[in-house]
């Protein structure tokens, strides 16, 4: 009975608390399901760059030994060339043929080699395992490797345009900027239909460094603006997004003392700009 | 000027492969002559009746790490260059032995030839200069003490 005349006596009170019992919920939610994230990113790092480190060696032994070969065939060439090789070999039909397949596939090769050892790089850069510590960031080999690892959502589609003004190293986690870089850049890319343009454009504005990634995708509707960085919000529908992206880029950036704008217009397309203080 | 086919290099790596690409690279665009070794150990027995003049070793070895290996090869042949092959996540440990065994230069894997034979040219270059250098001060030593002589009898021939 005593209790039933208390809530009759403060019922605006109990329903406050209620209130904010039901914020605390919220965000307990939102740091669990942050914590789980980063627990995984953190060990998908190490993944990536145990998987990295082991390939290294028998790409660079082959990188190596195609150029070998590449060296090997062009002393053939300039045997095949020389007066004292008889023309009956030099003009073989047979060896003319292998002489084109050798060179070609040689060069082939090269361009292989080349981009596994790029994307490598990449990978050995974006996963530092060593980031629990502060460190000089360089945007730009950020942004590069993580357009790297991406370029196969990019390639033929969506054009990229880097317009890098001057920008000095800032003070932060390298790895976890990449992963904005990374969720950014994948949503832009998401965004295009089909064909498109992506425009990465940074410079410095005093104290700080700005980064904008543009894109000319479909654009967010403005009764969605308000809600895409809010915990499991997504419009890209099962199996393809998880809501956790561009709220993982807003704790990210705002541990950085940064903060993450954007501005969108539905059929022109979107443009987040992130801005990040040179000095912690 | 020493002769290209009587230089010797040491490569040490526990990946057969690497040894066999490095070899291969070698042989196909130098005269040098190279013993490859798997093993640091058997590399470091060897040494003792067979001088290098240059020394490739990779860092990551079950045996020893390759600045270990690198640290008892300066002690047989001071003056031989030593190069260090380095994976992209020991680089920095690496670098921070630089100092302690004299690296001449470290090399990241995956490497190019180009370079790595661009470094080891260098070496050898180095290292008979300051052999060459060596021998001038000995031999601007040995002239100098008979200039001595020949002053000391110019003054006994005087008095």
């Amino acid at each position: 009975m005593r209790d039933q005349s208390v809530s009759d006596h403060e019922p605006e009170q109990l329903r406050s608390a209620s209130q904010e019992l039901e914020q605390v919920k919220e965000q307990l939610k939102q740091t669990q399901a942050q914590l789980v994230q980063s627990e995984k990113m953190a060990s998908i790092g190490q993944l990536v760059a145990g998987i990295a480190h082991e390939i290294n060696t028998p790409i660079g032994s082959i990188n190596s030994n195609n150029d070998i070969l590449i060296r090997s065939v062009g002393k053939m060439r300039d045997f095949l060339n020389c007066p004292d090789c008889p023309s009956a070999v030099r003009e073989n039909p047979e060896v003319v043929k292998i002489m084109k397949i050798l060179e070609e596939i040689n060069r082939n090769n090269r361009m292989a080699c080349d981009r596994i050892i790029d994307i490598i790089r990449s990978l050995k850069n974006f996963a530092r395992v060593d980031d629990s510590e502060k460190r000089k960031v360089n945007i730009h080999v950020g942004l590069d490797n993580t357009l790297t690892l991406v370029h196969h959502q990019l390639k033929n589609r969506v054009q990229v345009v880097k317009e890098y003004g001057d920008l000095p190293e800032i003070e932060g986690y390298p790895n976890q900027l990449n992963q904005v870089f990374m969720n950014l850049l994948v949503n832009a890319s998401q965004a295009i239909p089909e064909s498109g343009t992506l425009t990465i454009k940074t410079f410095r504005d005093g104290d700080f460094a700005k980064i904008m990634i543009r894109d000319t995708g479909v654009g967010i509707p403005k009764e969605n603006l308000g809600r895409i960085f809010d915990l499991g919000f997504t419009t890209k529908g099962v199996g393809v997004g998880t809501g956790l992206g561009l709220s993982i880029c807003y704790k990210i950036i705002q541990d950085h003392h940064g903060k993450i704008d954007v501005e969108s217009t539905v059929g022109e397309g979107t443009t987040f700009t992130l801005t990040l203080p040179l000095h912690s | 000027m020493v002769q290209a086919d009587s230089i010797t290099i040491l490569l040490v790596d526990d990946e057969e492969m690497v040894l066999t690409s490095i070899r291969s690279f070698l042989a196909i665009e130098t005269d040098y002559h190279v013993l490859a070794y798997t093993s640091p150990r058997r590399a470091l027995a060897d040494l003792d009746h067979q001088p290098v003049d240059l020394v490739i070793s990779d860092y990551l070895m079950p045996e020893m790490d390759g600045i270990t290996f690198l640290g008892k090869v300066k002690e047989k042949y001071p003056h031989a260059p030593r190069i260090l092959l380095t994976g992209y996540a020991d680089k920095e440990n690496a670098i921070k032995a630089i100092n302690d065994v004299g690296l001449y230069q470290y090399i990241e894997k995956p490497w190019n030839n180009d370079d790595l034979h661009l470094i080891i040219r260098n070496g050898l270059e180095k290292t008979i200069l300051l052999k060459r250098l060596e021998e001038k001060i000995r031999e601007v030593e040995k002239a100098q003490q008979e200039l001595g002589d020949v002053q000391k009898q110019i003054l006994r021939l005087f008095q």
